[in-house]
């Protein structure tokens, strides 16, 4: 629900009314038309009032012109998600044939005041699909994320805009650019979810076509993290994720994954690093329930009275233990598994 | 846990009530931004007291008013019929009977479901219905990719307005605004390696989205049933569940805060795919009873300023997921909502009088 409370302007930015100004004296400001009743009717302010009575009489007259980006900057500011003055904006920049390098500049500060308005990215991505030119809104993107490293739309934007445009230059440093975002916080998933749309769903790119080679870099790469932070399940999907758009069977990391369901007092000593297979870090909350859930997937999968059996007793400690929200769930994964 | 005995305090019904009643009556300037989405907030409040089972103590002025301003926007013109959010973009006096409305002012594909719910809580009888309009208004909003966009020929679109379509086109009981293959296609094409749902294509799963891929796959009749292969259905409900955290609340993505409305979006969905008993209704109830403001209405995380938005879809997820016998105790008549409707997101009795009253 938009209740997003409005920075308060200091007197001293509050420009003055349309009202007020000479220059807008031949525009016949129209009133909103309202019945009597209307559901929830909203104490204008009186600069959203005057703005918008302004905007309904250029709508009304069909002008088009520099003080009508005022006017509907205006108006945007008051509502950013006001989308006909939006829509309105966007023709008008057209039909003035607008600088749109000045209106991105704009948006660079609307985009981070209104972070969680749709309007606001989608008029970015109108005015970049005219462009043409979206290597600087990498830029901007990264510097927007540095605001709320999770925001939605502006990962969407990216998504978009790399398979809108789908330019090898643009792909280029999207790695590195992920990369950092999970360095910062592991726990990002949006980094995670982005990660697995770079490496696996935009085509074989240069670099990236030796399948092999790339599935083992990402095994390698979430596995380390896992080792980082065990308790991570944005990780732990990415791994699922690449096992099962790759159909390599869950089977191929038990030897990773035991380590992380065993209680450590159970593991054993041991000085020699298995690079393939990085052990948890010193300290990890140990045995983790995704790991435990993991190796009972493998368990299910290799079937056969002992499978199921062993499954079975990981799944009650996720039910009794590890994982007791979800009591019922691994209660229904047990019967399930039993009665096949 | 929900092993744990913990202390229910009783839900406010009274209190949620006002909170929606209070702003029907009147919102400060400060919350202009409804203009753009006010039918969408009518929707909430009215919802909410439907659940509460509360329509009754609402005037008969007050209830034939808001009728009388929801037909109000009811717009036609070159697009075809529908519902605007609202009258923030028509000048005094309004239009006329024969006049259509401008490009800047079309009807809306979201508020056109919620106007159609509201009107079946206020028990209209739909003869003002333009159907055959809002058909064309379906057909003009519909994207070649399968998509729909909020208003006609805009390119914002995500997969809200594709639920909307699907809803609308059940409540008039007329598929034929809507290609369902095309945009079957398009919400395949959403799903993510995690289970979920994104809001466009390569976008990350999000509950909300989740929601209404799965519901709008179960609401259009032509779609092969299940919709879902059983692995798809499993990794689905493997990651709705995965979304209930530590505080009984669901987040609306992996490792993200809980949020009340997403106990709605992600407690349907599973309700939808056949997986309700799989719950834990209880911590569920627990974080939603956290969630109420003292002086009325549900936020989305306790100590946050409530709203109709997540006050409406916290009950609605409590008729679904009420408290157990085993932590009810004395307050269980006070946690008793009316018995909803999953896929439509409405009371089972309104969603009943929208399919006798809707269609032509
Ligand atoms: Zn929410």
């Amino acid at each position: 629900m938009p209740s997003v409370s409005r920075n308060s302007q200091s007197p001293l930015d509050t420009p003055p009314l349309f009202s007020e100004r000479p220059e807008w004296s031949d525009i016949t400001p129209l009133d909103q038309y309202e019945d009597a009743n209307p559901v929830a009717p909203i104490f204008y302010s009186a600069d959203y009032k005057d703005a918008t009575d302004y905007f309904r009489g250029v709508v009304k007259t069909g002008e088009k012109s520099e003080r009508v980006l005022d006017l509907t900057e205006r108006v945007i500011r008051l509502n950013p998600a006001h989308y006909s003055a939006w829509q309105y904006r966007y023709e008008t920049l057209i039909a003035l044939g607008s600088p749109l390098d000045v209106e991105l500049k704009l948006m660079d500060e609307l985009a981070v005041k209104f972070l969680k308005t749709y309007q606001v990215w989608h008029h970015r991505r109108l005015l970049v699909t005219l462009t043409r030119n979206p290597a600087p809104e990498l830029k901007f993107i990264a510097t927007s994320l540095k605001e709320d490293a999770k925001n939605y739309h502006t990962w969407s934007y990216r998504q978009w805009l790399l398979a809108y445009f789908n330019d090898e230059d643009l792909w280029q440093g999207e790695l590195d650019f992920v990369e950092m975002m999970t360095t910062q916080d592991v726990r990002n998933n949006s980094a995670w979810h982005h990660r697995f749309f770079v490496v696996f769903q935009s085509g074989l790119r240069e670099g990236e076509t030796d399948r092999a080679r790339v599935i083992k870099r990402e095994l390698t790469y979430v596995k380390h993290n896992i080792s980082l932070a065990a308790n991570n399940p944005s990780a732990w999907n990415y791994l699922r994720g690449i096992l099962d758009a790759n159909n390599i069977p869950y089977a191929d990391l038990g030897e990773f994954v035991k380590p992380y369901a065993t209680s450590p007092q159970d593991l054993p000593v041991s000085d020699l690093v298995d690079l393939e297979n990085p052990p948890p870090a010193k300290g990890a909350e140990l045995p983790c329930a995704p790991a435990i859930e993991f190796l009972a997937d493998i368990y299910e999968k290799q079937g056969g009275q002992d499978g199921l059996r062993q499954a079975a007793e990981l799944w009650r400690s996720l039910a009794d233990e590890h994982d007791t929200m979800r009591k019922k769930y691994w209660e229904y994964r047990t019967r399930d598994a039993l009665k096949t | 846990m929900s092993e744990e005995r913990f202390h229910l305090p009783p839900l406010a019904r009274a209190g949620h009530a006002s909170h929606c009643k209070r702003c029907l009556s009147g919102l400060p300037g400060s919350q202009s931004e409804v203009d753009a989405s006010k039918l969408a907030l009518s929707f909430y409040c009215i919802g909410s007291l439907d659940l509460l089972g509360a329509m009754d103590t609402t005037s008969q002025t007050d209830r034939q008013s808001w009728k009388d301003w929801i037909w109000e926007q009811q717009t036609k013109g070159r697009h075809g019929s529908g519902f605007r959010p609202s009258s923030f973009m028509t000048p005094r006096p309004g239009l006329g009977s024969s006049e259509t409305y401008t490009e800047y002012d079309t009807p809306h594909i979201i508020m056109t479901y919620t106007a159609l719910l509201c009107l079946s809580i206020l028990r209209d009888d739909f003869l003002k219905l333009d159907r055959a309009g809002i058909i064309n208004f379906m057909r003009a909003c519909q994207r070649d990719d399968g998509s729909f966009s909020i208003v006609p020929g805009s390119n914002e679109t995500d997969l809200r307005t594709l639920y909307c379509a699907f809803a609308i086109s059940h409540m008039l009981n007329d598929w034929s605004g809507v290609d369902t293959t095309r945009a079957a296609a398009f919400i395949a094409s959403c799903r993510t390696y995690e289970g979920g749902y994104g809001q466009a294509p390569f976008c990350e799963a999000q509950g909300g989205t989740t929601y209404i891929a799965i519901a709008s796959l179960h609401l259009a009749p032509q779609l092969q049933k299940p919709p879902l292969t059983l692995v798809e259905r499993q990794s689905t409900i493997h990651w709705l569940l995965q979304n209930q955290d530590q505080s009984g609340g669901f987040c609306g993505r992996t490792g993200k805060d809980a949020d009340a409305c997403y106990c709605f979006w992600c407690g349907a969905t599973l309700e939808i795919l056949d997986a309700k008993h799989l719950i834990d209704a209880n911590s569920l109830v627990r974080f939603l009873a956290s969630c109420q403001f003292k002086y009325g209405g549900i936020s989305k995380a306790p100590g946050e300023t409530p709203d109709p938005y997540h006050t409406y879809l916290s009950l609605a997820a409590l008729a679904m997921y009420p408290p157990g016998q085993d932590v009810a105790h004395n307050e269980a008549a006070s946690w008793r909502i009316e018995p909803i409707d999953p896929l439509l997101n409405a009371t089972k009795e309104t969603v009943k009088w929208a399919r006798e009253h809707i269609p032509a």
